[in-house]
């Protein structure tokens, strides 16, 4: 365990620790564009270079190791003036773009030159290396080779965490770029993550391009319910839209965040979001379409089923489970779903596509019900004639369901996602929109944030379902999301 | 003197054989490893590449021990502005390189040796091929060595011509079959070298200096140089002398002797301005600072400049030299490997300064902002390449402002 000083500051740290990582610990924040904690150091940017006592040369404090006894300084004049001298290096063949530029605003340039800089440049504007300009290299990204500070993050990247290669540096000196190998684009899986990666505006993502300048993006912490991986996220939004999905790296689950999950939240501001109702096809007020559809729950009391959905919130299963045995009374109901757990690529993707199979089982335990198998054989016996339950989840009963010709009340996000036959499409608040509960396949219980509003009129899932079961007799007395909580042991 | 790695009549393996040859690493093999690193370390045999790291000190670096891979990389990349030495002792006497080679790697105990050449050195490359294959049909080579149970195979690999890869660390990444580019230090290739495994890497002229040392001591090859740097070595004189090329002498022996005695001096109505004395990287030396100087690593650098490859460029007053730092500037913008920031945008940065001022359209202002950029790479890069553009930048202009001056006020050369 070397002992040494940095800034004056006593540190003592497990051998193998670099300087960068020392002065973190002791709150001491080094400047650095090609360091990145979950890449392997390349040391080329050389904006972090400090001083160790009685040693000729500034080290970069990415790679060197902490030894006993160092005297390192980090805000010594040597080491401003490097980080001046680095800037300026860096800055000479830049466009200096930023009015057109994404990256403006979170630009790991333009923060080091207020911070580090502020000199006035020395260099021809007109005597800049050109290079290649905006230009789509796969499905996500836009590169614009004249922004790149060559710092190789993406190239690591792409070889150490997806391992699929596809960039490489290409030419020597100041005409040298980063290039896609000959007959491949940047399609991994997790390419957007480059778009972060990225200090600069050479990468950024085609979605989010020209959508929103940075500065007025609001941040709310949630997480992602693209699979059962259940990522930390962070939703970034404006005038109540979503603008983009970036990971909130942490080290229980994610550093990351795949392509899929970034774009989960365009469903919740496509064009087939279910604003309103729809009874048979036709689009009608929230309220006329719940006492239509309690009339029909009322009509086949005894032969309704509900069927529980590892899509929804532990909230919304449990008030469902509520529904189908207080207000509807019946034994048909299922909070039932097996699917084997765990990252199916060896980065984040679950194998499980459904975020809450785990919560889902705590409405079972606190519920009881039906195994999937025995819900899908009663279905498919036809004495089932109106089903409640989610259009994902309802994916999963569909054959036995349509041939016994049950009468459907479906609960949607999007019309895409329902069925054509449904009798009933109901609308409930997305997770961007409303607190839910969801446990991950590692069991951790976490809890979406609502980033936006949702729909006017559209209230959670656990709400419409009250209402529903006040319309056709029973109350359930749910007026919070802890309420529909209230029976379930975590 | 006569010669030790420089001789007539030498390259084949005959000939070779003839004068002594491989009888030094018969005598080697019957030693203790650690007996001849001593032997070298004695000889004070200091690295011929450019840097002058002392040979046997590298070599005591590995760990001992016949256990694990090791490697002995020899840099046959000669590719530093004005030096040629080394394709000469390829050509002269590639044998001495061979049982160079093999003797150090008994001392380190690899089994396995490259020698990464030039690719423009297609000719000697094929010269060494054919060397290599003569000595191994005598059993110098392969397996079971004279006997002793010691193996060593050695491969030619040629390079696809970039300056970088004489560095030794872009030369293993580039011998690894990666882009030529310098790898972060520490690990330094002594621990992690070749292929993850502990790695010596040493210039031609070095190991061929080796079986010399085993043959007659590293006594008697220290008393040839002086205090501190033994033996021999190669000078590659260009510029307007009356007899360029290649010439061995004793480390120590004056620069006035040089260029006098075996270059027999300048050509007629030349005089004699600049010396650039190790290759281009080297600091400039005005002509009275280099005729007051001996040719060894200290001297030099207490000259201020380096005895570097012993590149020897002999500048006459007919030269400009901002013509001629533009030349360099030209060179090391091109050869950077464009890793480090510093190196990738300064090179091109001094080259775009040095076009203007040498056309023409300079400013008073622009030979400080030379001079600032080339202060701001040193020292800050991955490897030497930066450092390599910015002292002759700094040391042109120190030492011949004048001529950067009368170009920042209007002056174009040949007008």
């Amino acid at each position: 365990m070397p002992k040494l000083t940095i800034d004056g500051m006593n540190i003592e740290v497990p051998a193998g620790t670099t300087l960068l990582q020392a002065a973190q610990q002791l709150g001491i924040y080094i400047p650095r564009y090609c360091y990145h904690p979950k890449l392997s150091v390349a040391g080329n940017c050389r904006m972090c270079l400090v001083e160790i006592e009685k040693s000729p040369k500034l080290v970069t404090a990415c790679s060197t190791e902490a030894a006993e006894g160092m005297a390192v300084s980090t805000a010594g004049e040597k080491v401003k003036k490097a980080r001046r001298d680095v800037l300026e290096y860096l800055l000479i063949n830049h466009p200096l773009d930023c009015p057109v530029c994404d990256q403006a605003g979170e630009c790991g340039l333009q923060d080091y030159y207020m911070e580090h800089s502020l000199q006035k440049s020395r260099f021809a504007a007109d005597d800049k290396v050109l290079r290649q300009k905006r230009r789509a290299v796969g499905p996500h990204l836009i590169l614009d080779n004249e922004r790149c500070i060559l710092c190789t993050r993406c190239v690591r990247f792409c070889a150490e965490v997806t391992k699929t290669a596809e960039l490489e540096v290409m030419e020597r000196a100041d005409h040298s770029f980063i290039d896609l190998k000959e007959g491949r684009a940047l399609d991994n899986g997790y390419s957007l993550n480059i778009a972060d990666l990225c200090p600069v505006g050479a990468f950024t993502s085609r979605d989010f391009r020209f959508k929103q300048r940075v500065w007025f993006l609001k941040k709310t912490p949630t997480i992602c319910l693209g699979c059962a991986t259940g990522c930390q996220i962070e939703a970034q939004h404006n005038r109540n839209a979503v603008y983009r999905l970036v990971p909130r790296p942490n080290a229980e689950t994610n550093t990351w965040l795949c392509d899929y999950g970034r774009m989960t939240y365009k469903a919740v501001q496509a064009g087939d979001r279910l604003e309103k109702a729809m009874i048979r096809r036709g689009l009608i007020d929230i309220e006329p379409a719940l006492r239509e559809a309690a009339t029909r729950l009322d009509e086949f009391k005894g032969a309704a089923a509900v069927l529980g959905s590892p899509w929804l919130s532990v909230e919304d299963n449990a008030a469902l489970a509520r529904l189908a045995r207080e207000s509807l009374k019946t034994a048909a109901y299922c909070f039932d779903h097996t699917a084997e757990q765990g990252i199916k690529d060896g980065i984040l993707i679950n194998k499980d596509p459904a975020p809450n199979t785990a919560g889902l089982k705590k409405v079972k335990a606190a519920a009881g019900g039906l195994s999937l198998e025995e819900f899908t054989a009663l279905l498919a016996g036809g004495k089932v004639k109106v089903l409640v339950a989610e259009a994902k989840a309802y994916g999963l009963v569909k054959a036995a369901a349509a041939a016994a010709g049950v009468r459907l009340v479906i609960f949607a996000l999007n019309r895409g996602d329902a069925p054509a036959s449904a009798h009933a499409l109901l609308p409930y608040a997305s997770y961007f929109e409303t607190p839910g509960t969801f446990i991950n396949y590692q069991g951790l219980r976490r809890a979406t944030a609502p980033a936006v509003e949702p729909p006017q009129g559209v209230k959670p899932l656990w709400a419409v379902v009250n209402k529903l079961a006040s319309y056709s007799g029973a109350e359930l007395h749910l007026d919070s999301p802890a309420a529909a909580l209230k029976d379930i042991n975590f | 003197m006569e010669n030790i790695l420089l001789r007539n009549n030498i390259s084949r393996l005959e000939e070779y054989f003839a004068c002594g040859g491989y009888k030094p690493l018969k005598k080697a093999l019957g030693l203790k490893p650690a007996e001849i690193i001593a032997e070298v370390k004695r000889s004070n045999l200091r690295g011929r590449g450019g840097a002058g790291f002392p040979a046997g000190l590298k070599w005591s670096f590995i760990p001992p021990g016949p256990d694990g891979q090791k490697y002995l990389v020899c840099n046959a990349d000669e590719g530093e502005p004005g030096t040629f030495k080394d394709r000469e002792l390829l050509r002269a006497n590639p044998h001495a390189l061979i049982e160079g080679m093999a003797i150090a790697a008994y001392a380190i105990g690899a089994a396995h040796g490259y020698i990464y050449i030039r690719g423009e050195f297609a000719a000697e490359a094929a010269h060494l091929n054919a060397a290599i294959a003569g000595a191994r049909a005598k059993g110098f080579l392969g397996k079971n060595i004279l006997g002793s149970g010691f193996n060593f195979e050695l491969f030619v690999h040629r390079g696809a011509g970039a300056y970088i890869c004489g560095e030794e660390t872009a030369l293993l990444e580039s011998l690894e079959g990666f882009k030529g580019q310098p790898r972060l230090k520490p690990p330094f290739p002594a621990l992690k070298g070749l292929f993850g495994s502990p790695t010596v890497i040493n210039n031609v002229e070095t190991l061929a200096a080796v079986p010399s040392i085993i043959d007659k001591g590293g006594d008697w090859y220290a008393a040839l140089g002086t205090a501190k740097s033994g033996g021999t070595k190669l000078f590659s004189v260009s510029g307007p002398v009356a007899r360029p090329g290649v010439y061995e002498l004793p480390l120590g022996t004056a620069f006035s002797e040089l260029l006098e005695t075996h270059c027999g001096g300048m050509k007629p109505g030349k005089k004699l301005k600049a010396v650039i004395p190790g290759g281009s990287s080297t600091p400039v030396l005005t002509a009275a600072e280099a005729m007051a100087l001996k040719l060894d690593y200290e001297s030099l650098a207490a000259a201020g400049s380096m005895l570097g490859s012993g590149g020897v460029i002999m500048i006459d007053d007919s030269q400009c030299m901002v013509k001629l730092l533009q030349v360099l500037a030209r060179f090391y913008h091109h050869e950077s490997c464009g890793q480090c920031t510093p190196c990738r945008e300064g090179c091109g940065w001094i080259e775009k300064v040095l076009n203007r001022l040498e056309e023409g359209g300079g400013t008073p202002g622009d030979i400080d902002l030379l001079y600032s950029v080339a202060e701001g790479m040193t020292g800050r890069t991955i490897c030497a390449l930066a450092d390599a553009m910015a002292m002759p930048v700094m040391s042109f202009i120190t030492k011949f402002r004048g001529e950067f001056e009368a170009h920042a006020a209007g002056k174009v050369c040949g007008k």
